[in-house]
């Protein structure tokens, strides 16, 4: 056994087996605390994220690829890129969906979550309860989705 | 002038000891590791130290040669062994090595790093250090091989052997810790802790060779 093919084994384990199982246990944390009204968007992002490991990583090695091994610049043109990705599609993506909130917030449809009655919110974690392990599947078919691009 | 057969068998039995010297240096190498952190080495500390006398014992007529080109001629390695007694103290601690310290106590102490890591998680503290220590400690005698196919064979066999660990290290070792790094910034970031300097050095690590070009245009 080689020093290399243990480390390679190593970062596949932790991607591609530990990263996946932990996705479950930060849904079920999202949906306690929501269910609390207490913040939960930190798990719900940090369970897709640990579903989309090696693709964030292809995406670190797609941003150091931009010049050649050998290129002075190659460090400052990789996080060059990671600025730019986040401005032209994380930000983007994110008021898209910052759009989609303001509309529902000012038709008043997630009213009964945040003021007085908290029956709504009650419910609607009771379903996710239920129902975790087919949030899991779907987070997976969008990700699987993913690999083929914008359509 | 002819040197007697016993200085002529101990000059024999050191340089055939140097490849299982390596591997017991190695060893200690591994276990320097742990000491200083197991994901970083302190500079001029133990772990460097064992690697380059692992480095050294590898590249030991390689030297020897740069010797003889500056004028200090050596005599003549070669042939076997003279002496029965001699020859038994290299048959003994080559077997050492190989049958004992290789396959019998090397992998006793990569379980113990196991335990430890174990005992380190439950602490609070990172498990990945004492199992970096555990993989480089089962993988010490095919590190060796791999260093002992980087010897040039050249009188700068040393340096040459050095460099090929650095190449080995920022082009193969570090871009497969850019997946460990990604992993540990989603945990950091589910923990409210800094996660971007981990993306940063993600992006470092498979960078490093780029990192070096640039400080080496900074120094002119």
């Amino acid at each position: 056994m080689s020093f290399q093919d243990g480390m390679l084994n190593l970062t596949n384990w932790l991607g591609n087996v530990i990263m996946p199982t932990i996705a479950g246990l930060f849904a079920a944390a999202a949906i306690y605390r929501f269910g609390k009204a207490q913040p939960w968007q930190h798990f719900a992002w940090a369970g897709l994220a640990s579903l989309m490991c090696s693709g964030l990583l292809r995406v670190l090695e797609s941003f150091s690829n931009q010049a050649a091994w050998n290129n002075p610049d190659q460090f400052w043109l990789a996080v060059l890129t990671l600025v730019n990705w986040e401005g032209n599609v994380l930000l983007p993506l994110y008021g898209a969906l910052q759009v989609v909130l303001s509309v529902v917030h000012f038709s008043g449809l997630l009213e009964r979550m945040t003021i007085g009655e908290a029956w709504v919110r009650n419910l609607v974690t009771a379903m996710c309860c239920f129902g975790l392990s087919g949030l899991l599947r779907l987070a997976e078919f969008w990700i699987r989705n993913g690999t083929a691009g914008v359509r | 002038m002819t040197l007697p057969q016993i200085i002529v068998d101990l000059m024999k039995l050191l340089f055939d000891l140097a490849v299982p010297s390596a591997i017991c240096t190695m060893v200690l190498a591994g276990i320097a590791l742990r000491r200083e952190g197991g994901l970083d080495f302190q500079a001029g500390g133990h772990f460097q130290k064992w690697v380059l006398w692992s480095v050294i014992f590898l590249t030991l007529p390689q030297l020897l040669s740069w010797l003889a080109a500056q004028g200090i001629t050596l005599p003549a390695q070669g042939g076997s062994i003279g002496s029965p007694w001699v020859m038994s103290l290299e048959t003994s601690f080559t077997n050492f090595v190989s049958g004992v310290l290789v396959t019998r106590l090397v992998p006793v102490l990569a379980a113990f790093f196991v335990l430890k890591a174990v005992l380190d998680a439950a602490q609070g503290q990172s498990p990945l250090a004492s199992v970096v220590t555990a993989i480089f400690l089962l993988g010490t005698s095919s590190t060796v091989q791999l260093m002992q196919s980087w010897n040039s064979g050249s009188q700068f066999a040393m340096t040459d052997m050095l460099s090929s660990i650095w190449n080995f290290l920022a082009g193969t070792i570090l871009p497969e810790a850019a997946g460990i790094a990604v992993v540990g910034a989603i945990l950091n970031y589910a923990r409210h802790r800094p996660f971007m300097p981990l993306i940063g050095s993600g992006l470092a690590f498979l960078s490093v060779s780029a990192l070096w070009k640039l400080v080496q245009a900074m120094a002119g």
